[in-house]
């Protein structure tokens, strides 16, 4: 791990010094982690709080011998269900549009958000909160990069209704984008 | 509708057995309908996920500021904890043992018989709870080749930060090099999660 020696090596990354397998579990699914919990309605700070628990759930599961199959989804699941003990602030973010004046500022604007004109993405909002909880869900996982296989194991359903749920979903977005 | 149209976005997943990806190919080669709807499910994705940045980016800005904040306090606690040792009276026994003289590159485990724990006096900072100093060769890292003699100091992270502001489990190593006038320089810290080496294969 000498190739992290940035001095003051930091965020806390709990395997900054060990596995280089860890390590690089840690740096790919940190963010996509993080974007799905402050999606699912944590504030930064909560969303970084369960990561980080997740992982240090991740070590004591694999200390004790636990399996070593489909970590991702266990990692999804495990903070998945930590959001879901937030309750009190599940739907909080996703449960009302964003506004695209405040969080598309030209200066902060990705390629992908200056290629996504201002009246379509008001019109996805309203769109995305208008599906069911398991249908955003379902595309929040997706976008997260799981396979429908992952997204059943974290929200404990069947592939199939996955397939299904995903496919109603990104068929209402289309419907109500108008695109 | 076409029969194929429920599958697109299966399609677009790559979640189709290979038997029916065939079949929606093929139908999309035929039908401009489908087509269309494929880039309009494509389209969608990709706002899709585009929002998803949009509703974590701002929050996921700002959090970047709090581990700088916290790396920036941990070195004004760990420079303070230093500066103050170096001032005690430590009793010849305890004293940190540099390494000989031009010390080899090559490291040796912390585990080797050279690695000695110490328990120091009760120092000023009595807020500070040092549980241990360890002074050993360096460890291997060809970005960070110490020219004098290295030590190591683990830190428990309750030493540094308030109860539950880091994870149960994480401490953390300064790695440090001593400068001919006794100061410490080169200060690098680094957080550990100690044991987690044993479980991995």
């Amino acid at each position: 791990m000498s190739g992290e020696s940035v001095p003051i090596a930091l965020p806390l990354s709990p395997f900054a010094t060990d596995s280089v397998e860890a390590a690089t579990l840690y740096r790919e699914l940190r963010k996509p982690l993080l974007r799905y919990l402050i999606c699912l309605g944590l504030s930064s700070d909560e969303a970084q709080d369960v990561v980080q628990d997740a992982f240090l759930s991740l070590h004591r599961h694999l200390a004790a011998g636990g399996s070593q199959e489909n970590i991702r989804s266990w990692l999804f699941r495990v903070a998945h269900n930590q959001a879901r003990n937030r309750q009190n602030r599940y739907d909080r973010r996703f449960g009302t549009p964003i506004d695209a004046e405040k969080h598309l500022p030209l200066d902060q604007a990705t390629p992908e958000l200056a290629v996504l004109e201002k009246e379509k993405f008001q019109r996805l909002a309203k769109a995305i909160c208008s599906l069911t909880v398991a249908e955003r869900e379902c595309l929040l996982l997706r976008a997260g990069g799981l396979r429908y296989r992952e997204i059943a194991e974290v929200l404990e359903l069947s592939i199939s209704t996955v397939g299904d749920t995903v496919s109603r979903a990104m068929k209402k977005l289309v419907e109500k984008c108008d695109v | 509708m076409c029969d194929s149209s429920e599958k697109l976005v299966a399609w677009l997943d790559h979640e189709l057995p290979a038997n029916e990806a065939v079949q929606v190919e093929r139908h999309l080669d035929a039908c401009s309908e489908c087509r269309g709807r494929l880039d309009a499910y494509k389209e969608v994705s990709a706002a899709f996920d585009a929002y998803c940045d949009a509703a974590s980016w701002p929050r996921a800005r700002r959090s970047r500021a709090l581990p700088a904040a916290i790396a920036a306090g941990a070195v004004a606690a760990l420079l303070a904890l230093f500066l103050v040792q170096t001032r005690v009276s430590v009793p010849p026994h305890a004293r940190i043992t540099p390494p000989p003289a031009n010390p080899p590159t090559v490291v040796r485990s912390p585990a080797s018989s050279s690695a000695t724990v110490t328990h120091l006096p009760p120092s000023p900072m009595e807020n500070v709870r040092h549980r241990h100093l360890v002074a050993t060769a360096p460890r291997p890292d060809a970005s960070w080749p110490p020219a004098e003699p290295a030590v190591q100091i683990a830190i428990p992270a309750e030493a540094l930060f308030p109860p539950g502001a880091t994870p149960e489990g994480v401490s953390f190593v300064a790695d440090l090099s001593i400068a001919p006038d006794g100061s410490a320089q080169r200060l690098r810290l680094r957080p550990q999660l100690i044991g987690l080496e044993r479980s991995q294969p």
